[in-house]
């Protein structure tokens, strides 16, 4: 009989990952963002006079992001140009770019984690109590489509202008796809995981907590995921609407009755940059420690090493 | 000698809205303590039922089954290896085999050392931090098998756990069953409709017939080991049961 598979030394599945990847490659990412950009540039070069404003250059947009950023900075030179570190630090604090940030990213994680808390909370007894599961499901059932801004109106009548209600059509947007993908993932859970975990003799409590918690974490991450997708829309529409002076969009609504093109650009190009970097700091390396390490998914963007 | 397990008259009838399904009629048999027992059959015998009720996932229609002379409680100490791979994926191989240990609240040194030793035992040790997703259908297995008797249970269950592999990778693996089980002494209770592999593995083999599903006849195989397949013995009492089979 043959041991041939014992005898050879484990393969180095390291080395068959790590192609050599060129730094044409690399920058292959970019090139549609260079098109798009010199298109634009050139358009916006033939807009003339008023025109100009409504759809400003490239440079114009970067000159005004400038602005937007050291703003009280300059103003504050002029007045006394001796400034320590701390008054430069501070000042830059004032900027209105940094504060309309600020205020979208705390109340968008801070909204994120609160319906997700809720959302694995339920999720996980409508998949564990069958009289919980039929009580929850028709529910968000009916309430899964209805889009979170439909409630702007009504949220705002209840609960007032400000933050708060920001805060809660949010989470109630995060809420809805992480309980049915936290449901979900319990439910479906390989079976034959768990039998083997019984017939170890493993309890209930602790199936759940080795078995159905690990095995359901693929479903969960996805949920995660669309849950931070809707929860961005969400709290970018209810900004806008809920008469709040601070936050992204509400700054680009504010622009519009200026017709501060410049702005609004500025500030779409932060939200894309922000959404992107929730995507790469936050969802990437969770995956690449877990589900993808397991080999239960994918990595995104996979195909890429068929290229 | 008093049997390991003595299964007595033993009944599984699944009731369906359509019709009733005996599943087993009037089961018995005693698997002597350390012994190789194969389970074969057609399918919808009842080997696979019989076995599920062994490891407690199935319940007991009528009749007993005796474990050293007492009913079999469900959490008796049982290694099951499944036809699935029922690896977890989220742990490594020695991981996997720890599973059985941590729920018996074994020291983590002393679990990591009885894993290492299981996993030597599998020919694997080697590959013991490898995720199962990194591993080859055999390998995983063989981790499979490890993690059944880490924890030193009664008996050994194993329902077609080669079922899904290549034919030599399941040659391979039949010759290394036979080395566990010579080297651990566990009684073995194996379900299989491959009657060569029954016949190079079991000391005595169980033959089923279906509707209702019940035992034919119970075979000793009395080749010496290492066994060949190719020997007129071993020819001639695959013959057999395959004639027991069809009747």
């Amino acid at each position: 009989m043959q041991h041939a598979e014992s005898v050879s030394p484990p393969p180095d599945f390291s080395a068959t990952k790590k192609k050599v990847v060129t730094i044409r490659q690399r920058l292959r990412p970019v090139y549609p963002f260079l098109v798009i950009m010199l298109i634009w540039q050139i358009a916006a070069m033939q807009a003339k006079g008023n025109l100009g404003q409504l759809f400003p250059t490239l440079d114009a947009i970067a000159y005004r992001a400038w602005e937007l950023i050291t703003g009280p900075l300059m103003t504050a030179l002029k007045e006394n140009p001796s400034l320590g570190f701390f008054d430069y630090l501070y000042y830059l604090y004032q900027s209105p770019l940094l504060w309309h940030t600020f205020h979208t990213a705390w109340r968008l994680p801070f909204s994120f984690v609160l319906g997700a808390i809720f959302g694995v909370i339920i999720g996980v007894i409508m998949g564990r109590f069958s009289f919980w599961e039929s009580f929850f499901v028709p529910l968000i059932a009916v309430l899964l489509p209805i889009p979170a801004l439909a409630w702007v109106p009504i949220a705002v009548i209840w609960f007032g202008l400000g933050s708060q209600t920001v805060i809660i059509v949010t989470t109630f947007a995060t809420f809805l796809p992480i309980v049915m993908a936290v449901w979900t993932g319990v439910k479906t859970v390989n079976p034959v995981w768990i039998r083997a975990a019984q017939s170890m003799n493993a309890n209930k409590m602790t199936i759940f907590r080795t078995v159905v918690v690990p095995g359901s974490l693929p479903m969960i991450l996805s949920g995660f995921r669309i849950g931070l997708a809707r929860a961005w829309r969400a709290g970018v529409g209810a900004e806008a609407f809920a008469g709040i002076k601070w936050g992204l969009s509400a700054g680009i609504f504010d622009a519009q009755e200026f017709l501060d093109i410049a702005f609004m650009m500025v500030a779409l190009a932060v939200l894309g940059i922000f959404g992107y970097l929730l995507e790469k700091i936050f969802f990437q390396p969770i995956e690449s420690r877990t589900v993808i390490k397991w080999g239960m998914m994918e990595a995104m963007g996979g195909q890429e090493r068929k290229v | 000698m008093v049997a390991k397990i003595q299964i007595r008259n033993l009944r599984k009838v699944y009731d369906t809205p359509e019709r009733r399904v005996h599943a087993l009629e009037n089961v018995n048999l005693d698997i002597q303590d350390g012994e190789f027992l194969c389970l074969v059959g057609l399918s919808g015998c009842g080997k696979t039922t019989l076995l599920n009720m062994l490891a407690g996932f199935v319940e007991i229609t009528a009749g007993d089954i005796l474990m050293d002379g007492k009913t079999l409680t469900e959490d008796y100490d049982k290694g099951v290896v499944f036809q699935e791979y029922a690896l977890f994926p989220w742990r490594t191989a020695r991981r996997n085999v720890e599973y059985g240990l941590e729920i018996r609240n074994v020291a983590p040194e002393e679990r990591k050392r009885i894993a290492l030793e299981h996993l030597r035992l599998v020919r694997l040790e080697e590959f013991a931090d490898f995720y199962p997703h990194n591993l080859s259908g055999g390998m995983r297995q063989r981790v499979a098998v490890a993690r059944a008797l880490a924890f030193d249970p009664q008996v050994l269950l194993m329902d077609e756990p080669f079922g899904a592999l290549d034919a030599q990778t399941r040659e391979e693996l039949q010759e290394l069953t036979v080395d566990v089980w010579q080297k651990t002494k566990k009684t073995v209770v194996y379900v299989t409709h491959n009657l060569s592999e029954a016949v190079y593995l079991g000391n005595r083999i169980v033959v089923f017939i279906p509707r209702p599903g019940r035992i034919r006849e119970v075979i000793t195989v009395n080749i010496p080991r290492p066994r060949d397949p190719l020997s007129s013995a071993f020819i001639e009492i695959q013959r057999e049961i395959d004639r027991l089979i069809r009747t």
